[in-house]
């Protein structure tokens, strides 16, 4: 292995804009060789633009990069991998389809014919290298989403890479997967792989990497800064930046994943009204659209914040499904305040309070190509008969007046939902199913994508309804949220609530259970 | 036993090359609903073509390059123009339907039925009963292997299905899926034009109006039966092919008294039944990758 150079790379001025959207403002930073660099930010910080300008898939503007000291020309992945860059996405960009073997050689070169044997040979030993424990003939949906992550990681180095960007690659991980992760990436630093690691958590970002970047609002904020001169606490004013002040500084942490959290225990009294919900051994019908519930049970009582924690697709979407009508129940009873609701429709649920903030805010939360007051209204007509008149006007009227109390920012209530950015839209949603006949309100991943400001917000409308008496059920992936905000976390696991925790959290204990650990 | 080995292979290789050119397309992305358009031009320039220079082989080539360049004004439509290829696919069609009835008029001055002096070359007598079958049914089987290696077998054919499956992931390795599909639909045009020149050269010698009769969507169908892979799908096409043989069959042995537009609609009814069987069997058109008009690109 070759001493890195200096520096790996270089950019210089680089300004990148999607339609009006100014995504990375003059962004000139350089990287040096040999290093874990971290760089931070919010989401819409523009942390995910820049990996993708350095790796080709992003035409900057303006601006020019250089990779071992060598410019290329932006936006043309090609060159990007010949100068040693290549990226590992969020989402995993592996046809799943494929075989593993199969997802190795797409992206490789060299080798034209292949047998299906000679094609697993080779790249079995190639994922042997890596130790990564993957067979080269299974096929990606099967494998679980470490395994996946390995897999990308395993297929970004097919080619001799030197730089190696990693996007938010903790996000889909249980805690002790991202340990296994960065240990994993220390590793690849050893044998002289330079690694940016794009992260939201300073408690990771502190573990892991030699230097810190901070993005904000498309600029860079600060770095690299060498993260042994820097504590949590500096990091996260530098991410959160001056608007962030009227955040409270328990939910600041959680925000930053700066510290591990823990629980006030305030809001944990002793819950002794009735459940609200309450899920006896449910088990669902197979349906392919994630894995089914296997035998769960679940109680939210009036007043209280039940997280739903896990890896994603261990049955959280199931079970919001299964609670909202939308997954067939194949035994086991599903009380909504008391009545047995197991096989009534969405309409009846709602009739009773139930209300859902949906997992993918912008396909089953709203109509895009809609305007606001229709996306806003419907919650409202739903209840009524079909032939029921409606009154536009009335309408439009009411729906200002939700969005003033919920502070939507809109310019006109005509407006396509599709124009507003992730945070109103959100709020557009919460201003319609939060509203005061609400009892039991399932959150799915209510902050995903929104900004540290509109995080703050759901999270304080989520507990204004635990304050009015609503129970509810709060789905996420992040553990830092979770633990911060519900007073009482259940894990799932394959479909099944495996483990069942009372605040004070202890983060290991419930990262064990994530990974089926103590099932 | 000949004679109806003969009738499947004769009605046969044609769906055969259309559902090839349906399952290239299918892989890049494409719902390709233009198949039909692109046989009957293939057809048509093929016994034009040798009405006019009096050359089999030249008139294969301009048929040919007529289906990649309608393919290439598909691939426009599509990709470019970001038109809904259900319906893009759907107006090629039309336009080659229309077309080649127009082009007859325009070139003959009626729109009956043309005949051209010669057909694709014989393989010949060493193959005995069989002699009588054309080159293009010969080369058949090399056709599908070839498309099964390249297809299953190459790089070029994992950035293939990957621009249809997954863009992002193509584009995240440098492949350039927009890129990928031109390509796939002018090998795809290729192989309608001989499945065209197959049906009205193979053994007639003949073209007239709409003599494609659905054949472009039964190989559409052939694709969906076989979820989209070369192998199976052209084990559809085949399946489609023995039961119209065994239709004709069983017009000679029943005579009057099965209604005999019934047993024309066999290959048909097939059809439709064997889209509901591989429904029944692995949810049909989800089991084969992709969804109809969806080009993701995060």
């Amino acid at each position: 292995m070759k001493e890195p150079p200096d520096v790996v790379l270089a950019c210089r001025n680089i300004y990148v804009t999607y339609g009006e959207v100014v995504a990375l403002d003059d962004v000139s930073i350089n990287f040096r060789g040999g290093m874990i660099h971290a760089v931070v930010g919010q989401n819409g910080a523009g942390k995910t633009t820049f990996a993708r300008t350095v790796a080709g898939l992003v035409r900057p503007a303006t601006g020019s990069l250089e990779i071992n000291g060598r410019p290329i020309p932006g936006g043309n992945v090609n060159d990007a991998r010949s100068a040693g860059v290549e990226l590992v996405h969020q989402s995993f960009a592996l046809p799943p389809s494929f075989t593993v073997a199969e997802a190795m050689q797409f992206g490789a070169d060299g080798g034209r014919l292949y047998t299906r044997a000679a094609l697993e040979r080779r790249w079995q030993a190639h994922l042997d290298a890596l130790d990564v424990k993957v067979r080269a003939g299974a096929q990606i949906r099967s494998l679980t989403v470490e395994q996946q992550q390995a897999v990308e990681i395993a297929r970004a180095l097919v080619t001799d890479a030197s730089l190696l960007i990693l996007d938010e690659p903790t996000a889909v991980l249980s805690p002790e997967g991202a340990d296994k992760l960065f240990e994993r990436i220390r590793r690849l630093k050893e044998r002289g792989v330079t690694i940016i690691l794009i992260l939201h958590k300073i408690r990771e970002v502190l573990a892991v990497s030699d230097t810190v970047s901070v993005l904000r609002g498309g600029q860079l904020i600060d770095g690299p800064l060498p993260a042994a001169d820097i504590d949590a606490e500096t990091l996260a004013s530098l991410i959160i930046g001056p608007s962030g002040r009227a955040i409270a500084e328990e939910d600041r942490n959680s925000l930053t994943g700066a510290t591990p959290p823990t629980t006030d225990g305030a809001a944990t009294t002793a819950v002794t009204s009735a459940p609200m919900l309450s899920l006896t051994n449910v088990t669902t019908l197979s349906d392919g659209d994630g894995p089914p519930l296997d035998s769960v049970d679940l109680t939210v009582h009036a007043g209280e914040i039940v997280g739903v924690a896990g890896v994603e697709g261990n049955g959280q979407r199931t079970l919001v499904r299964a609670i909202s009508a939308l997954a067939d129940v194949a035994s086991g009873t599903l009380e909504i305040d008391g009545h047995d609701m197991a096989d009534s429709s969405l309409l009846s649920r709602r009739a009773l309070g139930l209300r859902v903030i949906p997992f993918e805010r912008n396909v089953e939360g709203l109509s895009l190509t809609s305007p606001l007051w229709e996306n806003w209204s419907v919650g409202r007509l739903l209840s009524k008969p079909l032939h029921a008149a409606i009154r536009p006007d009335g309408l439009r009227r009411d729906c200002r007046a939700a969005f003033d109390d919920w502070d939507v920012r809109y310019s006109n209530v005509e407006q396509r939902a599709g124009s507003l950015s992730g945070g109103n839209a959100q709020k557009v949603i919460l201003s319609r199913e939060m509203d005061d006949a609400a009892r039991l309100i399932v959150a799915a991943q209510p902050t995903r994508g929104l900004d540290i400001g509109a995080t703050a917000f759901v999270w304080d409308a989520l507990r204004d309804a635990r304050q009015r008496g609503c129970g509810v059920v709060f789905v996420s992936s992040d553990l830092d949220e979770i633990f911060d905000v519900a007073d009482r976390v259940v894990v799932m696991f394959a479909g099944r609530v495996v483990a069942e925790f009372c605040a004070p959290f202890d983060l290991a204990t419930v990262g064990s259970a994530m990974t089926g650990a103590q099932a | 036993m000949d004679d109806i080995v003969i009738a499947i292979l004769r009605s046969g290789t044609p769906l055969v090359y259309v559902a090839l050119a349906g399952v290239i397309a299918q892989r890049s992305g494409i719902w390709h609903l233009g198949l039909e358009g692109l046989m009957i031009t293939g057809a048509c320039a093929t016994i034009v073509g040798t009405v006019l220079t009096g050359s089999v082989g030249l008139s294969l080539l301009i048929a040919i390059l007529l289906c990649a360049l309608g393919s290439v004004l598909f691939w426009l439509v599509v990709e470019i123009l970001k038109a809904n290829q259900i319906i893009a696919g759907l107006g090629l069609t039309g336009l080659g339907l229309g077309g080649t009835s127009l082009a007859i008029q325009a070139i003959f001055g009626s729109q009956g039925a043309v005949s051209a002096p010669a057909g694709l070359p014989k393989i010949g007598a060493a193959f005995g009963a069989y002699g009588g079958l054309s080159v293009l049914v010969l080369a058949m089987p090399f056709i599908v292997f070839l498309t099964w290696v390249l297809l299953c077998r190459t790089r070029f054919g994992l950035r293939l299905a990957a621009s249809g499956e997954h863009p992002f992931a193509a584009r995240s390795v440098g492949a350039k899926p927009a890129v990928m599909r031109l390509v796939a639909l002018v090998i795809g045009g290729a192989f309608c034009a001989l499945a065209g020149a197959e049906l009205a050269a193979g053994s007639l010698q003949i073209f007239s109006q709409n003599m494609t009769a659905g054949r472009g969507f039964m190989g559409f169908a052939a694709v969906i039966f076989g979820a989209g892979h070369p192998i199976w799908a052209t084990f559809a096409a085949l399946f489609f092919a023995i039961v119209g043989a065994i239709g004709i069959r069983a017009q000679l042995v029943f005579g009057d008294r099965i209604p005999h537009d019934l047993l024309l609609g066999l290959p048909y009814i097939a059809t439709v039944f064997g889209i509901w069987l591989s429904a029944r069997l692995r949810g049909g058109a989800r089991g084969a990758t992709g969804g109809f008009g969806e080009l993701k690109d995060p």
